[in-house]
């Protein structure tokens, strides 16, 4: 793919418009909730609201007995595996017998009206034996705590797992250091806040089921469903509805709703839906996992970086859903994007009697960068160093080796980001006048903050079985084109991007191309839609087969010219030596339809070998890594501590930018919920219950809190391994931001930030010198 | 648990129905900002709204040479765009604080008043200003100040069947300069975790007159009378009023929920004063 890296481009680089746009801003695009079925029933979960307890009477007879109510759904009526099967397999459909945390899903209802359905949900009578229960990682983990987590999915008592890095001796390296710096760093739940709930619709059809819903993976779904139904998997459909954010949220708990509405579905024979509204969504789904993180970071005096030492627990919640694989991500990046020669991190998932804790962008890495990048800058602060130049200094350039015992042999941009930044931000000046500021003002402080982060791209040698992807592409006879990928559109650009990839390789205008709807009967499985892999891995199987469709209608052309060489370009073809006599694409399409030319091709990507040692740690993480560097300036108002970011600047190495606009959009998207998850955004629980679950209680950042200036540029370090050389970005703003952010708090108030999020109270406590 | 069954809305055509139908048990309704967050709650239950935010008597505001009538349908945005705003700037400062856009279009400041709420931005000005309102009842009208009229949280002076029919916003005499700050972890969309609104009339330098109002700090807004009377006399000066934060601090009686600790309250109540002084003293 090497050439094709190199080679200038028309519409890949370009800030095509969404190709959604038009049906979003119009409201024409067509929502879970806007979906209608005839006979279509509304389904209610009945929920437990214990943390622990076993579950000695569930009276569900005042619920059969209302009037509108159609069915009624028990453990007993599941003709499948009563299990929602993610990466184990050990947290049930409907709870038999014992419940682990508060909103576990007990038993479904079908009513004929939604009113109906959560009116009589609060009829159903459940008997409790309430079980000690444990809410906190730590205290699960001890000696004689209640055992939440099922045995079979856990390698010890509560911990679900607990995966190394063992690199050099980090015992020797600390005896090198003349510095050493630790932390105890502290992170609690980040709730999605996607626009659009969670909701699927559930329709028997032929033997089988179709699924409509908004979610991420649709493939994960079809499994999830079959598994419930115990149908084959072709005769479970899942279709993406219009999805209104995901952010990692909708990754795997659509399949659990899906499977909900499914068992319903298939016992009552008519359509059913699901919808939660914004508390019951907050209540029952996935959110980040709140963690300890505890480091040690040892260096020379000029800065170099000699050992780090890291131990961290994620709360997983009381099932594995998808906290193996976050963990795992959480450990890669622990040691930040340096170079160390001694490393040791013990990473453990725990479980506990709360919601299970998933998928969200950063998928466990945000947490460790909180800690990683305020040791740098505690550190720096030790060493009386630049933290830019500290960063710069240790930053992992090609040819180093990673904390995996990585070789980086390509599309290393972390270095130019920083000097990017540096010069953007006018880094010197800036600090000076963060002084300067602090001198004049009585009761405000400026700080200036920065991070760097790195991102392995895809799933990584956790889950290479899930880094392919398939994609189709068709000419149609009037020359336009349809693109079929499983990838989803969640408002992340997936399909514009796909689309000018698809347009560039074949040599049409953007707007020639369609992609189709998602439909796992219709479209290639390209895998989820995930760990910002979409433009780096469907957009290699959509290169693929665009290309050697274009060699195709090539192949075609010369024949219909009567042409050695022919060109094609911007939907026109001609021959080579002949330019006046171009014709439409449409011309050679029909022509080709006409004489039974195929013309249609499957395209097929897989990430590059990856490998792993899990005793050790060490392997090829990821085929290929995203570098960033954000800095941001922060404002703290000393009489409240209130505070605000009034500046920013964000380099990206995500390779190739293919829509320069989508990706300034996805940057400018993560710089606030990376605000939010700094200074913000707090669920509180008490004794294993989310209390205010709505967005009066849980604040994330308005259009007023972000800042009001911010530079986003792009240093472009291409990776042979993608299409036209592109990485992936998705995550990796969110990832960086809040690390900036903290940052630049902690030097405006003269305190060390050791504890998300930093919200007035905790801030007024750093600038009194508490810790 | 959201609410499940619409509720009924009633129009009335004009404002002795609309008594009519308070004094039935029907829950006013203007803005809704506030009360449909209740119903889908379920705080409360009523049988019926009574829809008044299209009432013409509630509507207009009416400018007089000692202040401003404003009819209780009157939005905070119309309030925002109106001559009073210009003419108070107390108000517009406090009032463009107020949730969002969206929300300013909606909700009236009656019903701020009329939702007793501590952390109700609108009522900041309305106790600087002194302002009165003007009750309908099944026995006529009658007229209260603000301070009368709200008696707790969520609690007010209104009887069976009356509603607020409008407010008055007394001019102040001189020319005070105004100040408004609500805290909280973001800029909009909030609900404040403390408030100060003042009213400060200077004269070469020192207070000659202060008025204090403090949100959220209390089971009502309130005026911390001594406090105001001590700044007489005296420089706005962060230093020189450092006391006085220190006794507003110990005057305000606050409490810990979700949004912040009671101890928070207390420290920042007083520590806004240091920040009035320094906005101020410009």
């Amino acid at each position: 793919m090497d050439e094709i890296t190199q080679a200038p481009t028309r519409i890949v680089g370009g800030s095509a418009s969404r190709l959604d746009a038009a049906a979003k801003v119009t409201g024409q695009a067509r929502y879970a909730d806007d979906l209608s079925f005839p006979g279509m029933l509304y389904v209610k979960v009945i929920r437990s609201d214990r943390p622990h307890a076993r579950v000695t009477a569930l009276d569900l007879s005042r619920v059969e007995a209302h009037p509108q109510v159609v069915c009624v759904v028990t453990p007993g009526d599941i003709p499948g595996e009563n299990v929602v099967p993610i990466i184990y397999r050990d947290m049930p459909l409907l709870a038999e017998g014992r419940v682990r945390y508060v909103g576990e899903p007990l038993a479904l209802l079908a009513a004929r009206t939604p009113e109906a359905a959560e009116e009589a949900a609060r009829l159903a009578r459940v008997t409790y034996e309430d079980l000690p229960a444990v809410l906190d990682p730590l205290e699960a983990i001890r000696e004689g705590a209640p055992q939440v987590a099922v045995p079979q999915a856990a390698e010890a008592g509560n911990i679900f797992n607990h995966m190394v890095i063992r690199k050099g001796d980090v015992g020797q390296g600390f005896s090198q250091a003349d510095v050493v710096v630790e932390g105890e760093y502290r992170v609690g739940y980040q709730e999605h806040a996607y626009l659009e709930p969670q909701g699927v619709i559930a329709v028997p059809e032929e033997g089988g089921m179709a699924i409509y819903g908004t979610l991420q993976c649709p493939y994960y779904v079809q499994n999830a469903v079959a598994a419930v139904l115990g149908l084959p998997l072709s005769k479970v459909r899942v279709v993406q509805t219009a999805t209104g954010g995901g952010f990692g949220g909708k990754e795997d708990v659509p399949s659990q709703l899906a499977a909900l509405a499914a068992v319903v579905a298939a016992k009552s024979g008519r359509p059913t839906k699901l919808v939660y509204d914004r508390a019951e969504d907050i209540i029952s789904t996935s959110k980040r996992h709140p963690g300890v993180i505890r480091y040690r970071t040892g260096a020379k005096r000029d800065g170099t970086l000699v050992a780090v030492e890291v131990e961290f627990y994620y709360n997983a919640g009381a099932y594995q859903t998808l906290s193996s694989a976050v963990l795992w991500r959480g450990l890669v990046h622990a040691p930040g994007p340096y170079r160390i020669p001694n490393v040791k991190v013990d990473a453990y998932s725990v479980a506990t009697n709360t919601v299970p804790c998933g998928a969200f962008r950063g998928f466990g890495s945000p947490q460790v960068i909180f800690a990683h990048e305020s040791q740098m800058d505690e550190l720096a602060n030790r060493l009386g160093m630049d933290p830019l130049e500290l960063r710069k200094k240790n930053a992992l350039r090609e040819g180093d080796e990673t904390a995996t015992g990585q070789r980086l042999t390509e599309s290393v941009g972390l270095l130019a980001a920083i000097e990017r930044a540096r010069e953007l931000s006018d880094w010197e000046n800036l600090r000076r006048e963060a002084e300067e500021f602090n001198r004049r003002e009585r009761f405000r402080r400026r700080g200036v903050g920065v991070s760097t982060v790195m991102y392995g791209v895809g799933m990584g040698a956790k889950a290479p079985l899930l880094d392919k992807a398939g994609a189709y592409v068709k000419l149609e006879a009037d020359g336009s084109v349809t693109v079929a990928v499983g990838n989803t559109e969640m408002g992340q650009g997936a399909i514009t991007v796909l689309g000018q990839i698809a347009a560039e390789a074949l040599g049409v205008r953007l707007s020639d191309v369609q992609l189709a709807p998602v439909d796992t009967s219709r479209v290639p499985d390209s895998g989820p839609t995930v760990a910002s892999r979409t433009t780096t891995v469907a957009g290699a199987a959509v290169l693929d087969a665009a290309s050697q469709l274009r060699a195709r209608v090539e192949a075609a052309a010369r024949e219909f010219f009567g042409s050695q060489r022919v060109e094609i370009a911007d939907g026109k073809v001609w021959p080579k030596d002949r330019p006046r006599d171009a014709k439409p694409l449409s011309e050679v399409a029909r022509w080709m339809w006409a004489h039974n030319w195929d013309l249609g091709a499957t395209g097929w990507a897989q990430g590059a070998p990856v490998d792993w040692d899990p005793k050790t740690g060490q392997g090829n993480a990821y085929f290929v890594y995203a570098y960033a560097c954000h800095i941001a300036e922060v404002e703290v108002d000393l009489l409240t501590g209130e505070t605000h970011v009034t500046r920013f600047w964000a380099v990206h190495d995500s390779g190739k930018i293919v829509n320069p606009a989508l990706a300034r959009g996805q940057v400018a998207g993560g710089i606030a919920q990376g605000i939010g998850y700094a200074l913000m955004e707090e669920l509180r629980s008490e004794d294993g219950r989310i209390v205010a679950p709505s967005f009066t209680g849980y604040h994330i950042p308005t259009a007023m809190d972000v800042p009001g200036q911010y530079v986003i540029e792009f240093v472009e370090a291409p990776y042979s391994g993608g299409p036209y050389g592109a990485k992936g970005l998705g995550e990796v703003p969110l990832m960086a931001a809040h690390a900036a952010v903290a940052n630049a708090l902690s030097r405006a108030t003269g305190g060390r930030l050791r504890e998300y999020p930093a919200i007035p109270e905790r801030v007024l406590g750093l600038v009194r010198g508490e810790r | 648990m959201r609410k499940t069954g619409p509720a009924r809305i009633v129009r009335p055509r004009d404002l002795s129905e609309a008594v009519r139908l308070v004094a039935e048990g029907g829950r006013p309704l203007a803005g809704g900002t506030d009360l449909f967050v209740r119903l889908r709650r379920e705080v409360e239950d009523p049988p019926f709204l009574v829809y008044l935010g299209e009432l013409p008597e509630l509507q207009g505001i009416e400018l007089r040479e000692d202040g401003a009538v404003v009819g209780a349908a009157v939005t905070h945005a119309k309030l925002l765009r109106s001559e009073v705003a210009e003419r108070l700037p107390i108000l517009r400062l406090a009032l463009s604080t107020i949730g969002a856009p969206a929300i300013r279009e909606m909700g009236t400041l009656a019903g701020n008043v009329a939702n007793a709420s501590p952390a109700g931005d609108g009522l900041i000005p309305l106790y600087l200003l002194e302002a009165r309102v003007l009750l309908a009842g099944p026995q006529g009208e009658r007229e209260l100040p603000v301070e009368e009229f709200v008696l707790g949280p969520g609690k007010t002076a209104l009887k069976e069947g009356e509603i607020i029919r409008s407010l008055f916003l007394p001019f102040p005499e001189g020319e005070p300069r105004s100040y408004f700050r609500k805290v909280g972890r973001r800029r909009a969309l909030l609900i404040a975790v403390a408030s100060l609104g003042g009213l400060v009339w200077l004269q070469d330098g020192v207070v000659e007159q202060a008025r204090l109002a403090l949100g959220s700090v209390a089971p009502t807004v309130l005026r911390p009378r001594e406090v105001e009377q001590e700044l007489v006399g005296k420089p706005l000066d962060p230093q020189v009023l450092a006391p006085l934060a220190e006794k507003l601090s110990q005057l305000v009686q606050p409490i810990t929920d979700l949004r912040a600790s009671a101890s928070y309250r207390r420290e920042v109540a007083g520590k806004l004063l240091l920040d009035l002084a320094v906005s101020l003293a410009g």
